[in-house]
């Protein structure tokens, strides 16, 4: 059965929170 | 290539042509050929969308461009998720509930037939010609890795899409993406888990050398207009790109149009949205451990080896002189690397520092004799001689394991195919209901429409294969049809900006659509510096402020029905 949008919605932002945190995270530790 | 490979690649092509066929059940009118009868679950649309926007040319070029300026291209995708979400909210629920085939039929009944008509003018021409350049692109690419004429590779990519695209219309479309985004994920997972497993170093310490290298700078926050990727250009500009190409471009809005309810449409798009940073995060990171592993091997002087072959040939004195220096540059940039990474084991800050400066100069003097080798072969061949899009094949073929290269070629022709595959069902639809059915012939039975929708496909595929023939012989001709889709995007964007406008007529909006246009080309003659990326939000804006001011001071027209 299809998600509703609005949980659709959430699982997405949060995801894209979630990617920008770590490539954050990548940069900081590795780039000099 | 082993045998193996190219079976691997013929079973691949097998299943695909055959599933194709397969699917002809599902396709007797033109609803069923153009949106599937409206069937699809949402996560075969997502699949299939992910799967559209991964080209041959992401796969190829964008994991060789993160070999070789590292991952800030994927500033490029932040505008993604907000654009989705504002057409999740806004034009998806609107053009899915119109019951509309294509997203310019909507435009008719908002203003008039001739603003329909010029909007769908300007998306086949910028999406035919830049079919044409998707296949191009990577038949150059295997025409330069095997030696193959160039015609072949574009028969192979261009013929078997064309007859599952054919026969099968959107149907066979999207279920092949589905498969096909399989095996693309299945050789990017093979890739990275061989350059790790190979990495001579830790992995830690290669990726404090890749830092080193500026391969890990992601986010780049200067307000610089002319700089093409930064946090900004993405967010904003990169924004307006992904409204317009999502939100409006055929090849899109057909998918969504496809899905089984509004919810379902959303769902798919969001479905896209889920994955794209993430994944060209990963695809730009495959290059970076490509990157890495290089370091470490001996590399190419020039991974384009018929350039390679021809300057050898051509001009052997440079050639043998670029080689000895690219040598020892090399060799001292691989002490470097090793030197850093044994600084990091000992956990020395100081030592470290030294190590990583070092290796910064050393990596310096490799990038000086490459650039100097890409001049000679720009001179010998007469051929624009950037080699981003070798490095990775070169690397598959020269150090995969058997079968894998199989894999990854059958990977290239897949992201090729469901590109070339979407774009050719959307180019149809808008064709045959935009001006066949529009202007030629508007009453007629669903079969004589859908015998028309198959040629309809077909020549266009005929034609994007005769693009891509001529395309591949001049060079930057890529780069000139997707600036020239550039032009456009922003401009369509903001026509459908302007039809959400209660009080915008249909005069306002035509000569809105035709300044936006004039605008961007004003800028991009005029401020070439001006990234592209900017371009899309200027068109808009133009279209938008033109055509409501126009509008101002006359009563909104009656809506057709």
């Amino acid at each position: 059965m299809t998600p509703p949008f609005r949980t659709t919605l959430w699982r997405v932002m949060g995801l894209q929170v979630v990617a920008l945190v770590l490539l954050w995270l990548l940069q900081s530790r590795y780039s000099s | 290539m082993h045998w193996i490979n190219w079976l691997i690649v013929a079973v691949y092509l097998v299943v695909v042509v055959f599933d194709g066929l397969r699917r002809t059940r599902g396709t007797t009118n033109i609803e069923g050929y153009f949106l599937a009868n409206r069937s699809l679950p949402w996560w075969a649309v997502g699949l299939s969308v992910m799967a559209t926007q991964l080209s041959a040319v992401t796969l190829i070029g964008t994991t060789g461009q993160g070999a070789t300026d590292g991952l800030k291209f994927v500033q490029f995708y932040f505008g993604l998720p907000i654009a989705m979400v504002i057409l999740g909210v806004t034009l998806v629920p609107f053009l899915h509930g119109a019951k509309v085939y294509t997203a310019y039929e909507y435009l008719e009944r908002r203003f008039d037939p001739k603003t329909r008509s010029l909007t769908s003018l300007l998306f086949l021409l910028s999406r035919g010609m830049s079919c044409g350049t998707i296949i191009a692109a990577p038949s150059v690419v295997l025409s330069s890795i095997f030696g193959w004429d160039l015609l072949w590779c574009v028969a192979l990519i261009g013929v078997p899409t064309v007859i599952y695209t054919v026969l099968g219309g959107v149907q066979a479309v999207a279920w092949a993406d589905v498969k096909q985004m399989f095996v693309i994920a299945f050789a990017l997972l093979a890739i990275v888990v061989v350059l790790i497993v190979r990495m001579p170093v830790p992995l830690d310490d290669a990726l404090h050398i890749a830092g080193a290298a500026g391969r890990l700078q992601v986010f780049d926050f200067s307000f610089d207009l002319s700089k093409t990727y930064t946090f900004w250009s993405g967010i904003l500009g990169g924004t307006f790109l992904m409204l317009s190409y999502f939100g409006t471009d055929q090849s899109q809005v057909q998918r969504y149009l496809a899905a089984k309810s509004v919810d379902e449409a959303r769902s798919s798009l969001l479905m896209s949205a889920y994955w794209k940073i993430p994944l060209q995060a990963l695809i730009l990171l495959t290059g970076v451990l490509v990157f890495l592993f290089y370091l470490f091997q001996p590399a190419p002087l020039l991974y384009n080896p018929r350039h390679d072959a021809q300057v050898a040939q051509q001009d052997p004195t440079v050639y043998a002189d670029l080689q000895a220096r690219y040598g020892s540059a090399i060799a001292i940039r691989q002490a470097a690397a090793r030197a850093a990474s044994d600084a990091q084991r000992a956990g020395d800050d100081a030592a470290i520092g030294a190590a990583l400066g070092t290796f910064k100069t050393s990596e310096a003097a490799v990038t000086a004799v490459r650039t100097e080798a890409l001049a000679a072969a720009e001179r010998v061949t007469g051929e624009a001689s950037r080699d981003v899009n070798y490095i990775i094949p070169r690397f598959v073929l020269d150090h995969l394991p058997l079968g894998f290269a199989g894999v990854f070629l059958a990977a290239v022709l897949a992201a090729a195919m469901s590109s070339i595959a979407a774009e050719l069902n959307s180019l149809s639809t808008a064709t045959v209901v935009d001006f066949y059915q529009r202007w030629v012939k508007p009453t007629a039975s669903d079969a004589h429409y859908l015998n028309v929708s198959k040629m309809a496909t077909a020549l266009w595929g005929v034609f994007a294969c005769i693009v891509a023939t001529y395309a591949a012989t001049l060079g930057s001709l890529i780069e000139v049809v997707n600036r020239f889709g550039s032009f456009f995007y922003g401009s369509i964007l903001g026509i459908f900006l302007l039809a959400m406008i209660p009080r915008v007529r249909a005069l306002g909006a035509f000569i809105g659509l035709l300044s936006g246009m004039g605008a961007v080309a004003a800028v991009a003659i005029g401020v070439p510096s001006v990234s592209f990326l900017w371009h899309n939000l200027i068109g808009a804006a133009v279209v938008v402020a033109v055509g409501y001011v126009l509008s101002l001071g006359a009563a909104p027209a009656a809506q057709r029905s």
